[in-house]
């Protein structure tokens, strides 16, 4: 038989910047490694994922 | 190592002018605007069966049976007929590439090593460029094709591993082992996300680690696209089923990174065959709370991703991981030095895990992205709940060497790959040497308008009035491969393949 159905217990992640405790910490920001990589990024449509829609899949 | 493997990725597609976009028809022209060699729509659907469950019974109805169900009759209104709406084409490397509904999806064919593996799959990204640049052409509508899991509306698409095991591995213990390795690997596999969602809906901002682990539900279950288990039980082999089982793994996500899938299968492959070597259950790790413990490892930006075994004991992924490490030593220690490498990677990337997440941000891509991202989002004072984010997120994963992010941080130098470069990139397509799949892919160049249909493990070809099958369900030793390869070289017709113990006249 199937497993019995399980949900996972909904986290929100915190808001971005957060962290803190005795762990690793997130890795210091440096600033950006080429202009090139830059300018791909200047490009890119703000807009871009909200009109991204795809049916689910696998 | 005697476990082959593959790996199955569906693509998000869209264009650049997206307005009233179909998929479904956006994937069909994409699929079928190859010009790679191949044979097209000869697959053998008859040799599927997604019902058969792992755990010894046959399940009536998958839940996505009538999701699937209205697709096909949403699909019948197309001038197209089943074949065509698939448009298979099974190529010259062994490899499939088709329209999964609403995905352009290409499957590797089957490989012994990891550098294979790391070819194939870039030799399919190719392919994917090939085919944007060329619909995109024609149309003035530039295709875009995403090499990720998520539209960031709850809608997720897989990128599926595959490997092949000996069917004397009871499904028990190959399903509890390796449940802590699926749930905790997402700190090195993972591709990153800006954002969570639930089925259907975005849920809010933030960062985490794994586009996929938002979508799990089940401990185990036959099922792929609704509930989906942690543990996948479909049971069909593409092999001798007296023989073989295939462990068919759905919870990774779309890698960009050569040296995150080096990491993803090659431990994967390690466990397993420790499992095959008889790794007991007592040394093998367990979570209290499986399912819970995968978005929490996911979304924890503390980086610390604590969690509780099942013993009660608090301990963290890295930590699970390493015990892992630790049994491979200990029941599948390898000999190959390209193994024993990626056994000393594995264990360098979760020291640097531990020490430092943002020093993996050569080899991992979700530190890769959440650097780059972070970087850009610092210096145009980007909020953090900007849905900007999400379109840099879709950037990262775009397949386009001039615009996708990840592309440009491989140009500049910023991504360590796991083999030379020159061995894995832009090489022409051809099988693996020592799989099944080079009979496959060979048939296909020798025969291929005799190649009536092909699937995994079987290829038909006609010669006159003869039909002759390539039985390919028990070819698996370097030896059988070779005495395959050796026939087809010497065959001047497909009726010569009959030399083979493995073919006959059907």
């Amino acid at each position: 038989m199937p497993d019995p159905i399980q949900k996972p217990r909904p986290v929100a992640p915190p808001a971005p910047g957060g962290g803190g405790g005795d762990g690793p910490r997130e890795p210091q920001v440096d600033k950006p490694n080429t202009d090139d990589l830059l300018k791909r990024m200047r490009k890119v449509d703000p807009d871009q994922a909200k009109r991204y829609r795809q049916r689910t899949g696998q | 190592m005697q476990i082959q493997f593959g790996l199955e990725t569906e693509i998000g597609i869209s264009r650049a002018e997206s307005r009233d976009l179909d998929v479904v028809a956006e994937s069909i022209a994409l699929v079928r605007s190859a010009t790679a060699p191949g044979v097209r729509q000869r697959w053998d659907y008859r040799q599927e069966d997604p019902h058969q469950d792992a755990r010894g019974f046959r399940v009536r109805e998958l839940r996505q049976d009538t999701d699937e169900a209205n697709y096909f009759a949403q699909d019948a209104s197309r001038p197209l007929s089943f074949s065509e709406i698939k448009s298979d084409l099974v190529l010259r490397n062994g490899a499939r590439f088709y329209n999964d509904h609403a995905h352009p999806e290409y499957c590797t064919p089957e490989c012994a090593t990891l550098e294979e593996l790391a070819r194939q799959d870039a030799a399919g990204d190719a392919l994917l460029i090939d085919c944007a640049r060329a619909v995109g052409a024609e149309s003035g509508n530039p295709v875009l094709l995403y090499k990720n899991n998520t539209d960031f509306r709850g809608h997720s698409y897989g990128c599926h591993e595959n490997y092949l095991l000996p069917r004397q591995l009871p499904w028990d213990r190959l399903a509890d082992g390796m449940q802590a390795f699926l749930v905790t690997r997402q700190v090195f596999a993972g591709a990153g996300k800006y954002g969570w969602e639930e089925e259907d809906r975005f849920g809010g901002p933030g960062f985490q680690l794994a586009q996929r682990s938002d979508f799990f539900s089940e401990l185990q279950s036959v099922d792929t696209m609704q509930r989906r288990p942690l543990v996948n039980t479909r049971d069909e082999p593409h092999a001798d089923p007296a023989k073989y089982r295939r462990f068919h793994v759905i919870i990774g996500d779309a890698n960009l990174s050569p040296f995150a899938t080096y990491l993803k299968v090659g431990t994967a492959a390690l466990v397993l065959q420790a499992l095959v070597n008889g790794a007991p259950r007592e040394r093998l790790p367990r979570l209290a709370d499986p399912l819970a413990a995968l978005p929490a490892i996911s979304r924890d930006r503390d980086w610390k991703w604590r969690v509780r075994s099942a013993g009660g004991r608090e301990t963290t992924a890295v930590e699970i991981q390493r015990a892992y490490l630790q049994v491979v030593r200990d029941f599948a220690p390898p000999a190959d030095p390209a193994w024993a490498r990626l056994l000393a990677d594995w264990e360098q990337v979760l020291a640097d895990l531990e020490r430092d997440p943002g020093a993996t941000a050569d080899r991992l891509d979700w530190a890769a992205k959440h650097r780059l991202i972070e970087q850009f989002r610092a210096a145009e004072g980007i909020d953090a709940a900007d849905p900007w984010l999400r379109s840099l997120d879709l950037a990262y994963h775009l397949l386009d060497p001039a615009a996708g992010l990840f592309y440009g941080l491989l140009e500049s130098g910023a991504i360590r790959l796991p083999f030379p470069r020159e061995r894995i990139l832009g090489l022409p397509l051809a099988p693996p040497p020592d799989t099944r799949a080079a009979l496959r892919g060979g048939c296909i160049d020798r025969f291929g308008p005799q190649v009536e249909s092909a699937q995994w493990d079987a290829v038909i070809l006609r010669d006159g009035r003869q039909r002759i099958e390539v039985d390919l369900r028990d070819v698996f030793t370097p030896a059988r491969v070779a005495q395959g390869l050796g026939a087809l070289a010497a065959a001047r017709r497909p009726a010569d393949l009959l030399a083979l113990p493995f073919a006959k006249i059907l």
